[in-house]
């Protein structure tokens, strides 16, 4: 049994460094032909910074691969605390850009909520592989909800609404992996829903009957059941009064985030150029260097946010299929290894990286075409820029850890 | 380590792989329909055509008077644009738009960079250009790409009336605003309302802009809206309802000549709105609707008259004779003397070696409280301060709202100055003031400064037996479905008693309706009227007139503020120019049936 799980997990492992290698290329050439009519040295254009980057990213997954994966089990708590120090740092710093994402370390301009996003992971991985989780106590998870809202709320307010999202969304894949309970889960996200449905008393009310009768079903005590009724029934009545009371300006920002459609600094016009782009690109593509929204620079954020467009213009259906058969793959087999694990805080570990990685992919890509505002989220591997670039390979080298660790049982 | 015994059970598994796999062939579809089924629609667009995004101004709503004649409209004019990323050769198509605008390729290079919204948004240039230079544009059209012009709202005024500080004008904004703002949505070369009511109701007033997206070929050409996005409407503002009454307004502008310096303002004094403010001199609104000629803003700053100084809220001068009641009120209500304590005025009083004259030189005679106030027997106040504590005058001063703004919803509203034992002992030393500075105070002269807006607000509490109103233009508006109006706080004095108003009230109907009263000529023929007159000593020139009153016709009032600077004296300048804005009032406004706009509020 064991002997044939190591196998499995180095298999698992080689298909896992193959699929990052290709996505690595796809992103160099990506990057190239988003910025071949650059005439200058090699290092100096993007497309050199960027091979760069993935040697430096290359060898630091390299150290974190080496690392004692119970070392980081012993310290998630402290560096948590450290990441919240980093994430704040950008506040004493001068604004950049009009927000308070950026620090300045050597010339390099580096945002630690990068970083924060792995840190978050290994912290509430630590927390579900310590602590009992029992069916029907849905109390110990108001811990691993503050410790994630925590990061969210700060990064929110500077502003960075794609990392925030990001937090908030990594909980729920380690939650579903450490066995929570998901009529829990549900019971956790049930106010949220109610606070948001209750705009509409016709959708509110359909809610409400939804969350009755999973109670119902799931028949939990007595006191429980009325005590959760009463609370999403509270914030429920609570958020028209909330939302009158908010300025006018205010009710639009929010209705922004959700309104694909909106136009909030102009992110409309990119999004239809990204379209134009992709859509033009047709079954086949136009082939590499060839993309004419790409080439004649109608298309913004090409390097970075919108690399995904340069390849749906030049690459076409094909080269998409691809690309994503790629991603789907890199997340299949890191699943996969979560699964062969049989330690759990490795496990969570995993899913909670992968997740952040699922995250990226599908929040980046669906805004390319459409599907998701705009939010500044780059795309792993394939984007032009540093700080996310390293982050990605730092995943990479700790699920080889993770992987390397159960290698040894 | 009790958690190695972990295994994962298979359904966790494999529902976080349906869950993953689901959602890559909802993106993978997502990529079907637009690279495949919508393929052709897209390759038409991208051939060499790309996206323009332009902006679609709103207009802002519109003002009007409490009756609902129009105050502020908006017209429309042809801006010309350049949208920086369209342009090939900055140098050549500034070069060539500026021989077709009449300007030099700096002040569009200048004017690009003030105006800059982002590489894909076109940057205006020019404003209200006419339809010859449209046509060259049109025929010059492939020589700088880029180049675009729309029809755009501006301010337009067509009441006649000026109603200069109340309404403010708009202006390009600045870099610190657009720092604080810039969350409201603001951007470069956005107008916001810099004064008046155009700032204070900004957030009403102002639309919201809209979004066209145009299909644009590689030489410029406009092929059509793009079919894929729907354009964003813009929203026009709120349209808002000011308590002036246009007609009103127009008497009072035309009552003060063009060359007279200084305040009307008339009152509501029940419920604080303001039916009519001027503040002479003024001009045309009209002048800030367009380009402002540098000229024009020029002679406008560097005139020694100030006209774009607000003397409504911001002019600081002593109130005069028109404090005296306030003496009078705080003996009254501290029991310091009596209506029936008395005086004789010779004309003068002596304090140690000075001497502070009447102004009547030859005296006023036995002098009680009524007759002081009817008569403003300067000896009648200077005995009755000494008996009194500097700090007691000024608390009955302050009771008014003296010595702070008002909170009326105008910009730069100044305090005023009440002076009391603190503020005498920090400018002058604790020992280096006298009681002779108390009998310059008590006849509202020296250091007492009060604005016309809080005059406004005393009369007003004088006519409703201590009502303090909070004065105000703001109306109403008109809120996508139905009028909301604007609510002001409402406060009073108290702790007077009856009798006191009933001596002032008396008094005041003395000024205006005794034979030696200092007011008659505000006297008018079927109405009761009441007021003070003060004459403000200026050493620098000619006096500072005011007159604070109000006509009763049993059953409404209405109230006057006159402040004539450098005007002559309280009784015979002020005095008459209320006189004729309350005959208007009583002929045109309370026998007509147009009482009707008044109630409302």
């Amino acid at each position: 049994m064991a002997d044939r799980n190591i196998n499995k997990l180095n298999k698992l492992t080689a298909g896992m460094f193959l699929v990052v290698l290709m996505l690595c290329m796809v992103g160099l050439v990506a990057v190239y032909s988003a910025s071949s009519n650059v005439d200058q040295g090699f290092f100096q254009r993007a497309i050199g910074r960027q091979v760069m980057w993935m040697i430096l990213g290359a060898i630091t997954a390299s150290i974190i691969f080496v690392i004692k994966g119970e070392l980081l089990f012993d310290i998630s708590y402290w560096i948590y605390g450290a990441g919240l120090v980093l994430i704040m740092l950008p506040y004493i710093s001068p604004l950049s850009a009009g927000t308070h994402r950026w620090i300045s370390i050597g010339g390099f301009n580096y945002q630690p909520s990068e970083i924060m996003k792995i840190i978050l992971v290994l912290t509430l991985a630590k927390y579900f592989t310590t602590t009992k989780i029992s069916k029907s106590d849905f109390k110990v998870l108001f811990i691993p909800l503050i410790l994630t809202l925590i990061p969210t709320a700060i990064v929110l307010n500077q502003p960075d609404l794609g990392t925030a999202m990001i937090y908030l969304l990594s909980l729920f894949p380690i939650m579903f992996w450490a066995k929570v309970d998901f009529v829990n889960i549900f019971i956790l996200v049930a106010p949220v829903v109610s606070f948001l449905s209750a705009f509409n008393f016709y959708t509110f009310f359909i809610w409400l009957i939804i969350v009755v009768s999973v109670l119902y079903l799931k028949k939990i005590k007595l006191w429980h059941f009325i005590l959760i009724i009463i609370i999403n029934l509270s914030l429920g009545s609570v958020s028209p009064l909330l939302w009158n009371k908010l300025e006018p300006y205010q009710q639009k920002r929010i209705l922004t985030l959700f309104d694909v459609n909106s136009d909030p600094q102009g992110a409309g016009y990119q999004v239809i150029q990204s379209q134009v782009a992709i859509g033009s690109g047709g079954f086949s593509g136009k082939g590499l260097g060839q993309g004419k929204q790409t080439h004649l620079k109608f298309l913004p954020e090409q390097k970075t946010d919108f690399i995904f467009s340069v390849i749906g213009e030049e690459w076409g259906f094909i080269g998409v299929t691809f690309v994503l058969l790629l991603y789907f793959l890199m997340v299949y087999l890191s699943i996969k290894s979560a699964y062969r694990s049989n330690n759990q805080f490795n496990t969570l570990v995993i899913i909670g990286l992968i997740g952040v990685l699922f995250f990226h992919v599908v929040i980046n890509i669906a805004m390319t075409v459409g599907l998701m505002p705009v939010t500044g989220l780059p795309l792993p591997f394939l984007s032009y820029g540093g700080s996310f670039l390293t982050s990605c390979f730092i995943i990479v080298g700790l699920i080889f850890n993770m992987n390397r660790k159960t290698d040894r049982i | 380590m009790s958690f190695f015994s972990y295994s994962v059970t298979k359904t966790i598994k494999n529902v976080s792989l349906f869950i993953v796999g689901l959602v890559f062939v909802i993106l993978l579809y997502r990529f079907y329909q637009i690279q495949i089924q919508q393929h052709n629609k897209y390759s038409g667009i991208a051939e060499d055509n790309r996206i323009r995004m332009v902006t679609l101004e709103a207009p802002r709503g519109i003002i009007y008077d409490r009756i609902g004649d129009i105050l502020v409209d908006n017209k429309f004019q042809y801006n010309v644009f350049i949208i920086p990323f369209e342009v090939d050769s900055i140098n050549k198509c500034y070069q060539k738009l500026g021989e077709v605008l009449g300007l030099d390729k700096e002040i569009i290079e200048e004017r690009v960079k003030k105006n800059w919204r982002g590489r894909f948004k076109p940057a205006l240039v020019a404003k209200g250009v006419n339809m010859q230079v449209l046509s060259r544009i049109e025929e010059h059209k492939l020589e700088f790409p880029g180049v675009i012009y729309k029809l755009d709202p501006y301010r337009s005024y067509p009441s006649g009336v000026n109603l200069t500080h109340v309404l403010g004008y708009l202006r390009e904004i600045n870099s610190s605003a657009l720092k604080r703002l810039k969350k409201y949505g603001y951007n470069y070369g956005d107008l916001i309302g810099w004064e008046g009511v155009e700032r204070q109701y900004e957030s009403i007033l102002r639309g919201e802009k809209g979004y066209k997206y145009v299909q644009v070929n590689a030489k410029g050409r406009i092929l059509g809206d793009l079919e894929s996005k729907e354009n964003i409407q813009p929203q026009p503002g709120n349209d808002l309802y000011l308590t002036i009454n246009r007609e009103l307004q127009d008497t009072c502008e035309r009552i003060l000549a063009d060359t007279s310096k200084g305040a009307i303002i008339v009152i509501d004094p029940d419920n604080g709105q303001i039916l009519s403010a001027v503040s002479k001199p003024d001009y045309s609104p009209e002048i800030f609707s367009g380009i402002i000629n540098q000229e024009v803003w020029d002679s406008l700053s560097n005139d020694p008259d100030r006209p774009l100084f607000n003397r409504l809220t911001s002019a600081e001068y002593p109130p005069a004779s028109t404090f005296k009641m306030m003496a009078a009120m705080g003996a009254l209500e501290n029991n310091i003397v009596d209506s029936a304590w008395s005086v004789n005025c010779p004309g003068y009083y002596k304090l140690g070696r000075r001497t502070f004259k009447c102004w009547k030189e030859w005296g006023h005679g036995r002098v009680a409280m009524e007759k002081s106030i009817e008569q403003s027997c300067d000896v009648y106040y200077y005995r009755l301060i000494r008996k009194m504590d500097l700090d007691l005058w000024a608390e009955t001063v302050r009771k008014f709202g003296f010595g702070e703004p008002t909170q009326i919803d105008l910009t730069s509203e100044n305090s005023g100055n009440i002076p009391d034992k603190n503020y005498m002992n920090s400018v002058y030393g604790k020992n280096g003031w006298t009681e002779g500075y108390k009998l310059n105070i008590v006849i509202g002269q020296g250091e007492v400064l009060v604005t016309p807006i809080q005059m406004a607000k005393f009369i007003s509490a004088l006519a409703t037996r201590g009502k303090l109103i909070h004065p105000h233009v703001g109306l109403k508006y008109f809120d996508t479905e139905k009028f909301r109006t604007f609510t002001t706080e409402k406060d009073s004095i108290e702790s007077f008693t009856p009798q006191t108003w009933d001596i002032i009230e008396e008094s005041l109907y003395e000024v205006v309706n005794d034979p030696a009263g200092t007011a008659n000529l505000a006297n008018v023929r079927g109405v009761k009227v009441y007021g003070k007159t003060g004459t403000a000593q200026n050493p620098h020139g000619e006096n500072h007139a005011w007159f604070i009153g109000y006509a009763d016709n049993g059953q409404k009032k209405v109230a006057v503020t006159v402040f004539l600077e450098n005007g002559g004296s309280g009784g015979h300048d002020a005095a008459p120019v209320a006189g004729k804005i309350l005959k208007y009032y009583l002929k045109n406004i309370w026998t007509d049936n147009k009482t009707s706009g008044q109630n409302n509020g």
